[in-house]
């Protein structure tokens, strides 16, 4: 496939393109081919320039509230040019109560003020190339880890009160804990004990004492996963795999990202391995 | 430095030294959003000039010898939205709210020279502002507003000249003398070209016409503000503050060129040349942008050009904080911006301001959002005693020094575009807008790397939002306009409205003729906005951009 075509336009009067301007050149830095209108183009030539450019998408920017009778306009433009599978879509100050209405009128994707170019980029590559689909969502939790302060002293608890197995103790050197794994159903508990002062362990239990740290969800392809993540701006503890027990490759998400909760993203080599 | 001082410092360096490598600063390096480096700490520098002072040239600490001591600056918020009738009642509410201007936001079809029922004005009509068509809409918009008390800033470009007479007309129809008319029209077409798109003709009759309203203005209504040069846009567009600033004085720079050229004596216009500004939040750079805009211009006015009278010397500004550092995100922290930005422009000596309303990023303001925003004045102004001696901030080492730092830095500017040939010329090249969109497109590309931190976009935001109460503007608005247009078309004397457009465009052939007079004939017979406005399109052509 060629490089997506992208016809940015500004319907209306306004003469606000800072924000048409400034897209329009983080989609050329993705690799896009962009066609900007310049200002005061009717629906009419919009949706003519989006025919005779042969473009991917069209992008309307509008900041002057008369979103609700331009954009649909467009949409009517392409049907009568027979260019209804060209998808638009939309961005400016627009009202939330207003965004409903532009996608029951044939709009694709609303993005309002703060959206970040990136966001913006994604979108349009899904929706040109759906190839590059979003990853699949995981599908399992792969354990949930709890912070102790010493692995013995809490065992019994889940061994003899909870009847749990316990599958195993490991060392893993990278993160400064021991991990107990006890299995429950399709998952397990991961009990971490820190094994030096400079474990982040150790900082969480001083700061929040013991109980749940993390839940780790199982996941395929880990790497492209985070490379995705990066570009949505999602902040990542870890950009790249590491390894984790179990010779697992993990990386976590920050806590800010989930508002407080730790994830851990984690892919198994050979499943089924306990 | 004396012995002792120097001792000081080196006892201070050596701490710091100490200090950092166990806690280093929060980055490597400090920098103004126009990336001017901020030291560590500023000292006394002694400066071999004398000693600045208020209302005495060069005007860096103010231009009157008073400053906020003798009269707080004026509080002028900027309105105007659906029909003349809804704005009128908006404006006698800010009045009432104790207002002292007042400010007319202009529909888009309206600042672009299209009558309501132009087939380029659907979807637009009332949206940004008033829709005025004729002068009727212009009687109803200043119903029962006395124009010799009050003083009124229209927000209105390329057809200035139309709404000027439309407001001289009905200056007249109250019977206040033209002599006593108070205001401003922005009349900035250059910044139209650079940074906010609403123009109609092509640079050179665009010039002709702004030197016509000089001329006009300073036989006739010699108290109007016949221009308002503006950075504003500029800044919204994107620019950093030491490009707003360079490109406004380069822009006024251009129009006291045509005005020469076009034979008037610098005296007798420089005068009523006012400026307009915007306030973002890094507080010193913007108190330091003014007060070196300000050092510039009289320098400028009495060096370069020779005006005489100290009048001409001195820089009037408008400020209004800065659109486009409000956030849709938690929309209440707008209120904190705005009082930081207005604050910045008291600071800076600010002859007038508009305060945002901090719903401004979602939509129109409410009424309620737009008394917040005036009260915010009214605080700084009553409360928080800034305003009780001159230019409090004057004698700051880090303000002074940043100070003469964007003096160089503007001047800078104003040399390459010197060289390109002046604004005009830089303005149909393409120069001042591609610096603009680079420097958007840096500021964009530092958000979202989170370099730069804007509190509820990229950093302590918030999952939930709350959708506050917008204003909305009446769909039916459009309709209600339209047919109001078509009244008007039947009831005036056409023969006359025909006959005064003959006139204009005969005149618009002649270079050398005044336009003004025969405008306001025109506006006078219910001629319409769009009809004088395709007059002259036909005349001069349109602009297509670059």
């Amino acid at each position: 496939m060629g490089k997506i075509r992208v016809l940015v336009a500004k319907p209306g009067l306004d003469g606000h393109d800072r924000g048409a301007l400034v897209i329009s050149q983080a989609l050329r830095d993705r690799g896009m081919e962009v066609i900007y209108t310049g200002l005061r183009q009717s629906p009419a030539q919009i949706a003519q320039a989006a025919v005779q450019e042969d473009v991917d998408v069209i992008g309307l920017s509008s900041l002057s509230g008369a979103h609700k009778s331009l954009f649909p306009k467009v949409i009517g433009e392409l049907a009568k040019r027979n260019a209804s599978d060209i998808p638009v879509i939309g961005g400016g100050v627009i009202p939330s109560e207003d965004i409903s209405f532009l996608l029951e009128n044939g709009i694709k994707k609303i993005f309002t003020s703060g959206a970040s170019t990136e966001a913006m980029a994604n979108y349009i590559e899904e929706l040109i190339d759906p190839k590059k689909e979003s990853p699949k969502p995981p599908e399992k939790i792969a354990h949930i880890g709890i912070a102790v302060k010493q692995i013995d002293a809490v065992l019994p608890f889940y061994t003899d009160t909870l009847g749990l197995t316990l599958e195993g103790v490991e060392k893993v050197d990278s993160e400064g804990v021991k991990v107990a794994f006890l299995k429950i159903g399709e998952t397990r508990f991961e009990l971490l004990e820190p094994v030096n002062e400079n474990s982040p362990i150790q900082e969480f239990l001083s700061k929040k004492g013991e109980g749940i740290h993390h839940i780790a969800l199982e996941v395929d392809n880990l790497h492209e996963r985070l490379q995705r993540l990066k570009t949505e701006g999602i902040s990542m503890i870890n950009d790249e795999p590491k390894n984790g027990a179990h010779d697992s490759k993990i990386a976590f998400i920050h806590p800010k990202a989930a508002n407080g909760v730790l994830f851990e993203l984690c892919e198994h080599n050979s499943r089924g391995e306990a | 430095m004396s012995e002792n001082e120097n001792n000081q410092r080196k006892a201070w360096e050596n701490s710091v030294e100490s200090v950092i490598k166990r806690f280093p600063e929060r980055k490597e390096k400090f920098t103004t959003s126009s990336d001017i480096e901020v030291e560590r700490l500023y000292t006394e520098r002694k400066k071999d000039d004398t000693a600045e002072y208020p209302g005495l040239y060069p005007y860096t600490r103010g231009i009157q010898p008073t400053m906020y001591r003798g009269r707080f600056w004026t509080m002028r918020q900027y309105a105007g939205f659906g029909s003349a009738t809804e704005t009128n009642k908006r404006f006698r509410y800010l009045l009432e709210q104790g207002q002292t201007g007042l400010s007319v936001a202009f529909d888009l079809p309206t600042q672009i020279g299209y009558d309501s029922d132009d087939i380029m004005a659907e979807g637009e009509v009332g949206k940004v502002g008033v829709a005025i068509d004729s002068l009727e809409d212009m009687e109803k918009l200043l119903d029962r507003i006395p124009l010799d008390k009050v003083s009124t800033s229209m927000t209105i470009n390329a057809p200035a000249s139309v709404l000027l007479c439309m407001y001289i007309a009905v200056g007249e129809k109250q019977g206040v003398p033209l002599e006593k008319l108070t205001g401003t029209i922005q009349n900035d077409i250059l910044k139209e070209y650079i940074a906010r798109g609403t123009y109609i003709y092509p640079p050179k009759p665009s010039m002709r016409l702004i030197t016509n309203i000089f001329e006009y203005c300073q036989k006739h209504v010699p108290k109007f503000n016949t221009i308002s040069i503006s950075g504003y846009h500029i800044r919204e567009a994107g620019s950093n503050a030491v490009q707003e600033a360079a490109f406004t004085i380069a822009n006024g720079m251009a129009y006291v060129d045509a005005a020469l050229e076009s034979g008037l004596d610098i005296d007798s216009f420089a005068p009523r040349l006012a400026f307009f500004f915007n306030a973002h939040n890094n507080f010193f750079e913007e108190v330091a942008k003014f007060r070196a805009a300000r050092r510039i211009w009289a320098k400028l006015m009495k060096e370069h050009y020779k005006a005489k009278d100290p009048k001409s010397w001195k820089m009037r500004f408008h400020t209004q904080t800065g659109g486009s550092t409000l956030t849709a995100q938690q929309p209440d922290n707008n209120i904190v911006r705005v009082t930081l930005q207005a604050l910045a422009a008291v600071m800076g000596g600010t002859q007038s301001l508009h305060t945002n309303s901090r719903d401004e990023a979602l939509s129109l303001p409410t009424e309620d959002s737009a008394r917040i925003a005036l009260r915010t004045q009214q605080i700084i102004a009553h409360e928080s005693g800034v305003a009780d001696t001159i230019d409090p901030l004057g004698g700051s080492y880090y303000v002074e020094q940043l100070t003469d730092k964007m003096e160089a830095e503007i001047n800078a500017y104003l040399d390459r575009i010197k060289e390109i040939g002046g604004a005009v010329q830089a303005v149909e090249e393409g120069y001042m807008q591609r610096e603009i969109h680079q420097n958007a497109y840096e500021t964009q590309k530092n958000i979202e790397k989170e370099e730069e931190i804007i509190v509820g976009l990229n950093k302590f935001t918030l999952e939930e939002e709350i959708d506050p109460d917008l204003l909305k503007v009446d769909e039916t608005l459009e309709k209600a306009q339209i047919d109001a247009i078509s009244n008007i078309r039947n009831s005036r004397d056409q023969a006359k409205v025909d006959k005064a457009l003959s006139v204009l465009r005969e005149n618009a052939k002649k270079t050398d003729s005044n336009l003004i007079p025969y405008i306001l004939d025109a506006v006078k017979t219910y001629a319409t906005i769009g009809e004088i406005c395709n007059v002259l399109r036909d005349e001069f052509g349109e602009y297509a951009g670059i």
